[in-house]
């Protein structure tokens, strides 16, 4: 009884705070998304509705008719487009990078880790503004390119969905490198060792040996690349232009310019709920491997 | 004969993978320190960006937001995320899976959902958007860093040793402190520093909970890279840069050095 | 102290894990002061569990355990004056020897001269003058051994607890700290209860060993009555090489195998098993069974010959090789197996 009492006062502090700071936050802003835009912004504590989630398909004709209103759906197709694109561009590079560093000799394998996490510890946002040095016009590239004669038109990319790609996938390269690079760490050399004396050339022991035994590694990386990407909100505010808008910033508009808490609430609660089930389906997929 | 453990490729990707992370962090370094406010015209070194900031009272107040507000989320999340790692280092309950889960959930809500409903919460609740609103919202996402190290350091340590000391005589606070706590200070220095810079490069969730007149630096930063590029924003950003690096190298060097 | 009175006695004792697992399915046992007590048995019987419970780290479901006639239930392990020699040794890494040894007699505030004196008292008595100062984690797998023997012994426990101290040694070293132990026990004079389960440290080193099987007791003894006279098929076949074969009494002194060759034996009667060890049977001519040696083993001081007198029936017979060459037997050869009446132990089945 002691040990069970013990236990639950040492669990009181963090739970209670999540609990209280977020948990039930998360559950209010779910019960918000189920209520009525009030009149003057704000909610109607009376008036449920499922308008929020209505307006997320259709809006309101001329003649007060539903018609299909393809506009957020196409916000939501765009940024499952660009988080999907920089998972695959953060594999592309970081999968063969990770391989580099796990053969490194183990001294060299604890700097180049330090090397990789020193971004994924500097601030986001710095990170991104960087980006926009680089990618503006009379930024250095365009400084560049101009300079060595290769372009005479000024070179301008930000403001593009191309430019919120780079920065998400800038953001997000450590994330996948590094859970790729511990499970290819954990493998046993003697492994890879059996494999080429059994007469596996270099790429048959890749595909045979070190693929599979990474591939918890990879989709810890994807999962942790694609999800951030889906709710991302700094890139795309900083380096993409009105039209490369994503979902983060189209629910902040929800409770700046638009004042449709709402609407808001429930686009919030739908990109949860994705989150949640790519989690989901990570979590399954994992088991079932572990089995 | 070539090396059995090189495979073809991957130190190509390896180097552009430095230089892509690491060249855009050196350009602004490097801009943040000239002269002009222009790349196209360098005309030499100069601290004249700095002096900007130190002149300016508003992004002086924000950096002292920013580290009351680090220095508070990074004491209270440890302490609670400490509490709990020793909860759930050893032996199993009923509900162990859950607090488990509830643990890592601030890693998992996509920041502005977090930043969006604790917004909603604090307004309808009506607790006053300022400094302590960031606070309270912080410590909830500092939690899970700070936990992470604390528990890998507890996993790795002999449940005997604790035994031992109980054979030995110690109740169960000495055992702590005698025991316990020096084998895990690693660890806890470890997420104390998470914890901090976490906190310290917030932007999303400070965005949506802090007030008017008390922000932090980055959300501060954030609105004056929206109005448009200026050099002192390559000064201050080359200053939480610094700070962020300065604080995870120190942690490094501690822990590699504590074995 | 009164002999009368057990160091250590042990009633009931049940340790049910979740899974349903029984670590401890009813063990009763008594251990007297200063005896050197051994716990014997197979991987997973419960040896741990049942120092653990003595110790306190472990609670049983039920049961109880007394030290010197006060029962220990409900005591924490740091109430108890008992200590343990962990088989990972659990020395404090972040402390050194010295302070490591010292830990138990700061727990219990003594004087700080006296924990000085104390502490190099204990250091020279496992030999370890002059690596006081040095951390765990520059010492050899036999010195931290000793470390946590002196720490310990430090506060003079009324009873010590030793889970296999010696399984992470090399060969050389084990057999060196198998006599330093007993030699360190016949100093200090406190009780030591043993763990192992390596039949030949337990033979050599015990004043008495309790043989376990899945958590349970199967028989308490002196190396000779547990090797001579195993109470149970289990101990036989455990304790050494033993030929087991099936029989039946026939009532008359004598015991039928399955192939029906009679062996003379004294015993109930019955479905029984017969347990002969090999150095125990004789090849000679005049022999009651007859076989044909199927192979022969040679060991340096014995050869071992495997005899198979029937489909059903083989005997294993230990002979020494002191009569020289021309005294063995090659495969093929037909063989008689003399059986001593007195060789043969009858287990109920
Ligand atoms: N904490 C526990 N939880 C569940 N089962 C346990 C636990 N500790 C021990 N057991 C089980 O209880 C049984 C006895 O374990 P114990 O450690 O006492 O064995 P042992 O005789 O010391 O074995 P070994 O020689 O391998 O050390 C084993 O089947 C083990 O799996
Ligand atoms: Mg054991």
């Amino acid at each position: 009884m002691t040990a069970v009492w013990r236990r639950a006062a040492l669990l009181a502090p963090s739970l209670g705070w999540i609990a209280a700071f977020l948990v039930l936050p998360l559950c209010l802003m779910a019960y918000v998304s189920t209520l009525a835009r009030g009149p003057m912004g704000g909610v109607d504590w009376n008036h449920h509705t499922a308008d929020a989630y209505v307006q997320f398909l259709f809006e309101r004709d001329l003649m007060d008719r539903l018609v299909v209103n393809t506009d957020y759906l196409r916000i939501f197709g765009r940024s499952f487009a660009l988080a999907g694109g920089t998972t695959v561009l953060t594999l592309l590079i970081g999968f063969p990078t990770a391989i580099w560093m796990a053969f490194q000799p183990p001294s060299r394998r604890l700097l180049l880790v330090f090397i990789i996490t020193v971004p994924f510890w500097t601030n986001i946002l710095v990170r991104n503004y960087a980006w926009i040095l680089l990618l503006r016009t009379g930024g250095l590239i365009d400084t560049l390119l101009r300079a060595s004669g290769l372009s005479n038109e000024p070179f301008s990319i930000l403001y593009t969905p191309l430019a919120t790609g780079i920065g998400l996938t800038y953001s997000f390269l450590p994330y996948m490198v590094l859970p790729i690079y511990v499970s290819l760490e954990k493998i046993d050399r003697r492994l890879v060792e059996a494999a080429f004396d059994l007469g596996a050339s270099r790429w048959a022991a890749f595909r045979r040996v070190i693929l599979p035994l990474a591939m918890p590694g990879v989709m810890g990386g994807a999962i942790l690349v694609f999800v951030p990407g889906l709710g991302a909100f700094i890139s795309p505010e900083l380096l993409g232009g009105a039209k490369s808008m994503m979902i983060g910033s189209l629910i902040q508009q929800q409770f700046g310019q638009s004042r449709n808490w709402p609407f808001g609430a429930a686009l919030a609660f739908v990109l949860f709920a994705l989150v949640l089930l790519a989690l989901g389906a990570h979590q399954l997929r994992y088991r079932r491997e572990a089995r | 004969m070539k090396s059995l453990w090189r495979f073809p490729f991957t130190r190509p990707a390896a180097i552009f993978t430095l230089v892509f992370l690491y060249v855009p962090i050196i350009v602004l370094v490097v801009l943040s320190f000239g002269a002009e406010d222009s790349i196209a015209r360098w005309s030499g070194f100069s601290l004249r960006w700095y002096a900007e900031v130190w002149d300016n009272d508003t992004m002086l107040r924000t950096i002292r937001n920013s580290l009351t507000v680090a220095v508070f989320a990074m004491l209270f999340g440890t302490a609670a995320a400490t509490m709990a790692a020793l909860a759930l280092a050893r032996g199993t309950f009923r509900g162990k899976t859950i607090a488990a889960l509830l643990l890592g959930l601030p890693l998992v809500v996509p920041e502005i959902v977090a930043g969006i409903s604790v917004l909603l919460f604090f307004v309808l609740v009506g607790i006053r958007l300022g400094i302590t609103s960031i606070i309270l919202a912080h410590i909830v996402f500092v939690i899970p860093y700070a936990y992470l190290p604390i528990r890998a350091r507890l996993d790795g340590m002999d449940p005997a040793l604790v035994e031992a000391a109980a054979d030995l005589y110690a109740p169960r606070w000495t055992a702590f402190y005698r025991i316990i706590l020096p084998l895990i200070w690693p660890g806890i220095a470890a997420g104390a520093t998470l914890a901090f810079i976490g906190s310290l490069g917030d932007v999303v969730v400070s965005y949506f909970v802090s007030g008017p007149g008390a922000t932090t630096l980055p959300v501060y930063v954030f609105s004056m890279v929206r109005m448009g590029v200026t050099p002192v924003v390559n000064a201050v950003s080359t200053l939480l840069l610094a700070a962020s690096i300065a604080v995870f190298s120190l942690s490094y060097l501690v822990s590699r050095s504590k074995g | 102290m009164n002999d009368a009175v057990p160091a250590i006695e042990g009633r009931d004792l049940v340790r049910e894990f979740a899974g349903g697992v029984r670590a401890l399915d009813g063990v009763s046992l008594s251990i007297r002061p200063n005896e050197f007590f051994t716990l014997l048995g197979p991987s997973g019987c419960g040896k741990t569990t049942l120092l653990r419970a003595i110790a306190g780290l472990e609670v049983p479901d039920s049961g109880s355990i007394s030290l010197y006639g006060q029962p220990l239930d409900g005591l924490p392990p740091w109430k108890r004056p008992v200590n343990t020699v962990f088989q990972s040794y659990a020395i404090f890494p972040h402390l050194t020897v010295a302070q490591n040894v010292a830990f138990g007699l700061e727990m219990q505030r003594r004087p700080r001269a006296e924990i000085a004196a104390r502490v190099a008292e204990m250091l020279a008595l496992v030999k370890l003058e002059g690596l006081d100062g040095r951390k765990s984690s520059q010492l050899s797998g036999g010195q931290q051994q000793r470390v946590a023997l002196a720490r310990a012994l430090a506060t003079s426990p009324r009873v010590l607890l030793l889970d296999e101290p010696l399984s992470a040694l090399d060969l050389k070293l084990r057999t060196e700290m198998q006599l330093e132990l007993k030699r360190l026990q016949a100093r200090v004079g406190i009780t030591f209860i043993f763990v192992t389960h390596d039949q030949h440290e337990a033979l050599t080193m015990s004043d008495r060993i309790a043989v376990m099987n899945a958590g349970q007791i199967q028989q308490i003894g002196t190396p000779d009555e547990i090797y001579d006279r195993p109470a149970s098929r289990f101990v036989a076949d455990f304790i050494g090489a033993t030929n087991l074969l099936e029989a039946t009494g026939t009532g008359e002194g004598a015991y039928r195998l399955a192939d029906g060759s009679q062996i003379a034996a004294q015993g109930p009667a019955g479905s029984v098993w017969l347990a002969i060890r090999p150095e125990r049977l004789r090849i000679a001519p005049e022999g009651s069974l007859h076989g044909v040696v199927e192979h022969a083993v040679y060991e340096g001081t014995d050869t071992i010959y495997h005899v198979v007198v029937s489909e059903t029936v083989r005997l294993r017979v230990r002979a020494p090789n002191s009569d020289g060459a021309s005294a063995r037997f090659a495969t093929g050869a037909a063989v008689g197996v003399v059986i001593p009446a007195d060789a043969v132990r009858v287990l109920q089945s």
